[in-house]
């Protein structure tokens, strides 16, 4: 049984909020999580502003574990941790969690690769100066990594939009889902389409804005 | 003033002891313009940057204005970093932010208010020349207007010490000797004390008063700028004197004088101070019978006072060419004559 594009539209919509949100809060979150613990990563590194071994180590290890999940088994491998915190396991901010996990790494070492891209001397002219770790972070290591920064939070958001197609695996709804079980499963190719042009258009707008937001980022 | 007091400092190198400063003392006089010179690896990076402290010696004692460093906690040593200004061969400038806020960062760091800030920034880029260029980014900018901006950067929070790390080692010739003039202004207006280390014998030349030379970590030499020129001691010392002043006589006149034959005098006359300006060598060759006969020779400036040295040929009877040698000895301050008996 075909179904009617137009008819089915409302729920394309749908799908197409969905992808939004779970690839937004997954974004905002893991990049709550990953830009402190790329900041550490740098901070602490041998030669670094508060260099520490031990930590270090220990952060490098986490995040390098969790990387080396596949994302289609780290979704199913937490469910029960996605239960505990959401309360449920299936639906849009259940799918989140997974994604948080997934990426907030990820964005770790993409800000950690952002970051190492300040030259060391500028750091060394800010200590100079007197300036504490801190101010070095916040007014030296952040504004002039910020434009690079942005990029890879675009890269990381393409591959969340990318994940959150899996995320439907879970019930977590969105473009992909329907990509699967419409245009998959029950062969519907108009639906297929649809989907695929929509996440298209989505990945091209974020890049879009990325490297907007990161051309401004280079001048403050 | 800077005073280094037996400071070594050791690098572990892959199990192997590396002295990149061995047992260095100076003293840096308030107000002095103090160039270090060295090839690289000579350890005159270390040796500055010591000085604030962004490396820690491993021996000795680091005072400024007598506050021993090494002694000091971390949030001490932030606080006297805020009295030593810094520039850099890269310039290290923040690409993000504009020449404006670049100058006015060591300020906004103590939480100097807005108002404040923007006055001092004000004076201070019109004082390096770069009033113009304030809302600008630094990559809209040349070398040299880079290096002013650092100047500015570094004199912002008026500091009594302006350390200079290889500052014109990345600038043409031309902008190197514009901005040198800005350090020698700097220091002229301000009275502060700089510290410059440096390979290029000609940036020693330009603007110090007193130079150390380096090598292997150590200091082989130092003195007053006329003490080293007018009287190098060590090879290396004499190698960079060479850098800037010929003192060999070029091949190209040594094989004139070789074949217009043998048993010709010719001498090094070194000047010294005012007396390069007198007419030394035509008073001797009126008052003897003798002919002065100047083959090659380079004058030229240290401290705004000529420094040289002429090569002279004196052509006349033994016994007048004696008298005349005698003559130029008495008069000027006359450090090496030598003979070519050929």
């Amino acid at each position: 049984m075909q179904v009617n594009l137009i008819d089915f539209w409302p729920r394309i919509l749908e799908a197409t909020y969905q992808t939004l949100l779970m690839v937004g809060i997954s974004l905002l979150v893991a990049t709550l999580i990953g830009l402190p613990l790329g900041i550490a990563l740098v901070v602490t590194k041998q030669g670094g502003l508060l260099e520490n071994n031990s930590i270090f180590n220990g952060l490098s290890a986490v995040v390098n574990f969790f990387r080396s999940i596949p994302f289609i088994i780290l979704l199913v491998a937490i469910l029960p941790l996605t239960r505990l915190i959401v309360g449920t396991s299936i639906g849009t901010a259940a799918a989140s969690v997974p994604l948080i996990i997934f990426s907030a790494p990820y964005i770790a070492r993409l800000v950690e690769s952002s970051l190492l891209e300040v030259k060391t001397g500028v750091i060394e002219a800010a200590e100079a100066m007197g300036a504490t770790p801190w101010q070095i972070i916040w007014r030296v290591y952040i504004p002039e990594a910020l434009s690079s920064i942005v990029l890879n939070l675009t890269i990381a958001t393409i591959g969340l939009v990318g994940a959150s197609a899996m995320a439907g695996f879970v019930g977590g709804g969105g473009l992909g889902d329907l990509a699967i079980s419409y245009g998959y499963q029950r062969f519907e190719t108009d639906i297929m389409v649809v989907t695929v042009l929509l996440l298209v258009f989505i990945v091209q707008a974020t890049q879009m804005v990325g490297n907007l937001l990161s051309k401004k980022a280079k001048r403050q | 003033m800077i005073e280094f007091r037996d400071v070594s400092k050791v690098y572990d190198h892959n199990g192997n002891e590396l002295r990149a400063v061995d047992h260095v003392t100076l003293k840096v006089d308030k107000g002095e313009i103090f160039g270090v010179i060295g090839f690289s690896g000579a350890g005159k990076s270390t040796l500055v940057r010591m000085v604030n402290q962004l490396e820690k010696p491993t021996e000795g004692n680091i005072l400024v204005e007598g506050e021993d460093l090494t002694k000091l906690s971390k949030p001490e040593v932030r606080r006297v970093r805020k009295r030593i200004g810094m520039i850099f061969q890269h310039f290290n400038l923040l690409e993000s932010k504009t020449v404006r806020h670049n100058v006015g960062f060591p300020l906004a760091l103590v939480g100097t208010p807005k108002r404040v800030i923007q006055k001092r920034v004000t004076e201070i880029l019109e004082f390096v020349g770069l009033e113009d260029k304030a809302d600008q980014y630094p990559e809209e900018l040349s070398g040299g207007q880079k290096q002013r901006v650092g100047i500015a950067r570094a004199l912002a929070t008026s500091p009594d010490i302006l350390l200079c790390d290889e500052a014109t080692s990345a600038l043409d010739p031309e902008t190197t000797k514009s901005i040198l003039q800005l350090l020698k202004r700097v220091r002229d207006e301000y009275n502060l004390t700089i510290l410059m280390i440096t390979h290029e014998m000609n940036v020693i030349k330009e603007v110090c008063d007193k130079v150390a030379v380096m090598e292997k970590g150590a200091v082989i030499e130092q003195g007053t700028i006329f003490e080293l020129f007018s009287n190098p001691q060590h090879q290396t010392t004499q190698n960079f004197i060479r850098s800037v002043i010929e003192s060999d006589i070029p091949a190209s006149i040594l094989r004139g004088i070789e074949k217009r034959g043998a048993g010709r005098h010719i001498y090094r006359v070194t000047f010294v101070n005012e007396t390069a300006g007198e007419p030394i060598l035509s008073q001797v060759s009126k008052r003897f019978d003798v002919d002065v006969n100047v083959l090659f020779g380079q004058i030229t400036e240290l401290q705004g006072i000529p420094f040289g040295h002429l090569v002279v040929e004196i052509q006349g009877e033994d016994k007048e060419i004696v008298k005349a040698i005698d003559h130029i000895q008495s008069a000027v301050t006359v450090q090496e004559v030598y003979s070519h008996a050929g």
